[in-house]
């Protein structure tokens, strides 16, 4: 299963696809305190890094993926450029 | 040979038929939407499917007769019979090209050459040879230094800064992408993020999110909010090719360090709307955008068209392009209750939204040309189409193999046969009852399963009637071109079933019926006028199943048999005495022509003549167990009635022996056996008879006519089979009879095939080959040898 | 296992098309036209990818990938449409529909697998 879901804390395991999307959405919502492990995913759906970007769980471990790990993980640890600040203006 | 060009030769025919057969009707009903839709379909999947192989030229030639039939699918051009004539004749090559791929897995070396002349002439209603489709696609623009859009903005400074010195230092630039997917992108399975990853030589990605994010309890996980700016070095082709499906969610710019730097410093070398105009430029050239507008155009064509679009599914469909044309370009419009006019104003204003880019334009003739309007004749609601094939999946398998298995029916069949002389073995040799009833119950199940197992392989080996008669609209529209006549061909009960052997066998007799119709039945058009007949004869074709039996009707509606004529043609012929002459009843005289000799046309013409006659027709039926008659109204037209069983696979058979050896004779002619004491024999002239109820039946010594020694004693019974042939009762006498058996019936073969006494062989139970008697060779014998 | 549902009339197409993807570890399930796939994802056929060929009787492409849309667990899955050069304009019309994306017959292994690694996240 791409995703491990405990009472705060939840494993993305893999491919999260499209179909993991509300159940993900769902979990983040009802958290408290939710913290997110991207270590063994591989990919996630837009909806998936929508979501995270929305309800900002705290990332507990950074992606193995390249990808993930040069591209995703700055937006979700809020240490990127101008682009991924909420609430920004476009010039 | 390669299961898939078996597969594809398989499929490859019934196209081809297909294809005829919807030419054919169209050139009756021209401009029919449905039936050119259906020979266009046909031979678009040709063309698909011929592009597996490595047969140019037969995509080419499928190609070019594609592109027209789309033309007249599109309404741009009226299929005429020159054009029909044409496509035939594209298709009958074809025919022949695959038959010679049948055995040889590859084009005739003339191929190229054949289709030459056809393809041009195919191409030469559309305007000559099409532009090679490559050209489509040149609507890539060529590497040119774009302005920096406004969005830049969403890439950090710094790192813009950075890149737009390295750019200055290396001569060089870099592609940006802008990607707002759509917020229902989800639904149409679209994952923005996966294919931002799958960007080559990513330099940089920038993640845009909502200014404002809904409340947790308002978001809505399925609706895509983000954007994404990719910076990378790929080549714009590459860029082209990743985000082909999503050209109206991206902009593409290629910038280099003064670009970047001018954007920086915020000069803006032009206004921010021109700047998007060029952007927007870039995009709306997509393949998509192009394709959006011809579809407009032709939209707009069908509708200022007088009449050609009122109403019902023509409207819809139209309604629909422009729904989808527009969403396309960006610019959704709700066209669902629109009536014709306002569909029109929606697609001058569309027309004008989209009008083609100045840069790399693509040349407004080559679009109307290569992209081809489809929508406007295309109805929507397909799923009701009752045109179409047949609903279930068909497997194809090769006849050899259904043949293979009937054979091991066959040899099931004799198998099981064997029991039974196993359980009289049991009981005559071993004396044992019991084994001999077990052995018998043993048969009684095997038999139950032995014959559901045949009925379900003949259930396989039925074909539809349409098969036999595929290939007469083609003979029939050929024929009357030559003499003149015009035909109207009609079938009925094409969905008949029966044996494929059947259905085989029944093709000569058929063509030679057809012919034989058009050449001496049907009349010019001046003399069917003259005869206050319509113009047009009708010839028709019908089939229906009868019982076990199926009957096939060849009826015109010509000038019919004289049967005057017909008895003084038979008596100058020696065929009937003077007698007879008298006395022939009109239906016995129109029986006539079915006798050996006899040919009612004066002149035998090239059509149906070639030497064989209405004798031919019925010999060859009854070959297969069938009988023909014919019924005609002299100057009403003529009907020609077949009637054949529906299966031939397995025939009961009686076995009798004479001479010491078994025959057969299919049972549906014995009418009784009786055994006459030797002194109820009498003789009329030359000809042994037995009186039966009140009839004389005439008796051949089926041993004489056969040539085999006689060994009934002197003064025993006599075994009579009385058979029924032609509604005339015969006695054969035999030696002794056996039981009935099923068999398989074989085509006689090697030495035995030109003895036509025999109709077949059957392998016996027991090993031993039985000949099945052929009735009617056989009374002509005993006639001869009498 | 990545299960792909193939849909096209001619035989020939499905039997290539199979043949690629089934060589390269995909499960295959066929239908001959819009209608018959549909029945099939109505009785619990669950592919992650659909190919379908534009021009079908009984039920077209387009109809099709609308109405599978609609189908239990259809609404994420990928639909591929298999088009000619001359159909382009279908294609604008295949994703107002609700397709993903589409292939240029004749289809070859490379472009085939391709196209489905592009579509589909972890193939």
């Amino acid at each position: 299963m791409p995703l491990e879901l405990h009472d705060e804390t939840a494993n993305l395991v893999g491919v999260v696809t499209v179909d993991e999307v509300e159940q993900l959405a769902g979990w983040l919502r009802a958290a408290k305190r939710p913290k997110v492990s991207l270590r063994r995913c591989n990919h996630l759906h837009t909806g998936a890094l929508q979501a995270l970007l929305l309800f900002r769980p705290k990332i507990s471990s950074a992606p193995n993926d390249a990808f993930l790990a040069a591209q995703v993980l700055p937006l979700l640890t809020g240490s990127s450029g101008p682009a991924n600040k909420q609430g920004s203006d476009p010039p | 040979m390669n299961p898939l060009l078996a597969q594809f030769l398989a499929e490859a025919n019934d196209l081809l038929a297909q294809v005829d057969e919807g030419l054919l009707q169209l050139e009756r009903v021209p401009g029919d939407p449905e039936l050119v839709n259906e020979v266009f379909r046909a031979a678009h999947t040709f063309k698909g499917s011929s592009g597996l192989f490595d047969f140019p030229e037969l995509t080419r030639l499928t190609h070019a007769a594609e592109d027209l039939l789309d033309a007249v699918r599109g309404g741009r051009l009226t299929l005429d019979s020159g054009m029909t004539d044409d496509l035939l004749a594209a298709f009958d090559l074809i025919r022949g090209w695959l038959a010679h791929v049948t055995t040889h897995e590859r084009l005739p070396a003339s191929a190229g050459t054949d289709a030459a002349g056809l393809i041009t002439k195919l191409r030469a209603p559309l305007g000559g040879e099409a532009a090679p489709a490559a050209a489509r696609t040149a609507g890539v623009p060529a590497p040119v230094i774009d302005v920096a859009p406004d969005w830049l903005a969403w890439l950090d400074a710094e790192w813009l800064t950075e890149t737009a010195a390295w750019l200055a230092t290396t001569s060089s630039t870099l592609r940006f992408v802008w990607y707002t997917p759509d917020t229902d992108c989800f639904f149409r399975a679209e994952d923005p993020l996966h294919l931002v990853r799958q960007v080559p030589a990513l330099e940089k990605l920038g993640v845009v999110q909502p200014e404002a994010w809904p409340a947790p309890e308002d978001y809505d996980e399925y609706t895509c909010m983000l954007s994404f700016v990719v910076v990378t070095r790929a080549a714009m082709g590459e860029l082209n090719h990743l985000f082909r499906y999503v050209p109206d969610q991206i902009e593409i710019v290629e910038l280099d360090s003064d670009a970047i730097t001018r954007h920086l410093s915020g000069e803006p070398p032009l206004r921010a709307e021109e700047a998007v105009s060029v952007v927007v430029t870039a995009v709306i050239d997509s393949e998509v955008s192009a394709d959006a507008r011809a579809v407009l155009q032709a939209a707009h064509r069908a509708l200022t068209l007088e009449g050609a679009v009122a109403e019902g599914a023509r409207l819809r469909s139209v309604r629909h392009a422009v729904a989808a044309a527009a969403w396309a370009l960006g610019v959704p419009v709700d066209v669902a209750e629109s009536s014709p006019d306002e569909l029109i104003a929606t697609v001058v204003r569309l027309a004008g939204e989209a009008a083609p880019a100045p840069v790399a334009p693509i040349p407004a003739q080559l679009q109307t040309q290569a992209v081809a309007p489809h929508e406007e004749k295309e109805p929507v609601g397909r799923a009701d189409d009752p045109g179409g094939q047949v609903g279930t999946r068909v497997l194809k398998v090769d006849q050899e193999k259904v043949d293979r298995l009937m054979e091991l029916v066959g040899e099931l069949n004799v198998a099981k046969n064997g029991l039974t002389f196993l359980a009289d073995a049991a009981e005559e040799e071993f004396g044992s009852r019991v084994l001999s009833r077990r052995i018998k119950d043993q048969y009684a199940g095997l038999h139950r399963i032995a014959e559901e197992l045949q009925a379900a392989v003949m259930d396989v080996r039925m074909l539809p009637l349409s098969v036999a008669f595929g290939r007469f609209p083609r003979l029939v529209r050929d024929l009357s071109r030559r003499l003149g006549k015009t035909i109207e061909l009609v079938t009925e009960g094409e969905d008949t079933m029966a044996d494929k052997d059947v259905i085989e066998a029944l093709g000569d007799p058929l063509v030679h019926l057809v012919r034989n119709s058009l050449d001496h039945g049907i009349e010019t058009s001046d003399e069917r006028i003259a005869a206050g007949k319509h113009a047009a004869a009708k010839l028709t074709l019908a089939a229906v199943a009868d019982g076990d039996a199926v009957i096939v009707e060849v009826s015109d509606d010509g000038r019919g048999v004289d049967p005057e004529r017909v008895k003084r043609k038979a008596y100058e012929k020696g065929l009937i005495s003077e007698e007879e002459l008298e006395t022939l009843t009109e239906t016995e005289a129109v029986d006539l022509v079915f006798r050996p000799g006899f040919s009612t046309a004066d002149q035998v013409s090239d059509l149906s003549g070639r030497g064989v006659g209405m004798d031919a027709v019925r010999a060859s039926v009854e070959k297969l167990g069938g009988t023909v008659t014919m019924r005609s109204k002299f100057g009403h037209g003529t009907s020609t009635r077949l009637r054949l069983p529906l299966s031939m696979a397995v025939t009961q058979v009686m076995v009798f022996s004479v001479g010491g050896q078994r025959f057969g004779i299919p049972v549906d002619l014995v009418v009784e056996t009786v055994r006459v004491p030797a002194g109820e024999m009498s003789r009329v002239l030359h000809q042994e008879v037995v009186m039966m109820r009140g009839e004389v039946v005439p008796v051949i010594d089926l041993a004489r006519a056969l040539d085999m020694p006689s060994t009934l004693a002197e003064g025993a019974d006599r075994p009579i089979l009385v058979v029924s042939v032609n509604n005339q009762r015969v006695g054969l006498l035999v030696e002794q009879f056996h039981r009935e058996v099923d068999v398989i019936l074989k085509p006689m073969e090697g030495l035995l095939a030109y003895a036509d006494e025999f109709s077949g062989t059957a392998l016996l139970g027991d090993g031993l080959v039985l000949l099945v008697l052929n009735m009617k060779e056989v009374l002509g014998l005993a006639a001869r040898v009498a | 296992m990545t299960t792909v549902m193939l849909v096209d009339d001619s035989a020939t197409m499905l039997m290539s098309l199979k043949a690629i993807l089934t060589k390269a570890g995909y499960a295959v399930e066929t239908a001959g036209h819009g209608k018959e796939a549909l029945d099939k994802l109505g009785k619990g056929v669950k592919p992650n990818l659909i190919i379908s060929d534009v021009n079908m009787p009984q039920m077209d492409g387009i109809t099709f990938a609308r109405e599978a849309r609609k189908a239990p667990g259809m609404r994420f899955t990928p639909i591929l449409m298999l088009t000619t050069e001359s159909e382009a304009t279908k294609r604008a019309e295949a994703k107002a529909a609700g397709a993903t994306g589409w292939l240029v017959k004749p289809v070859g292994p490379d472009q085939l697998l391709g196209v489905i690694k592009q579509v589909l996240p972890g193939a």
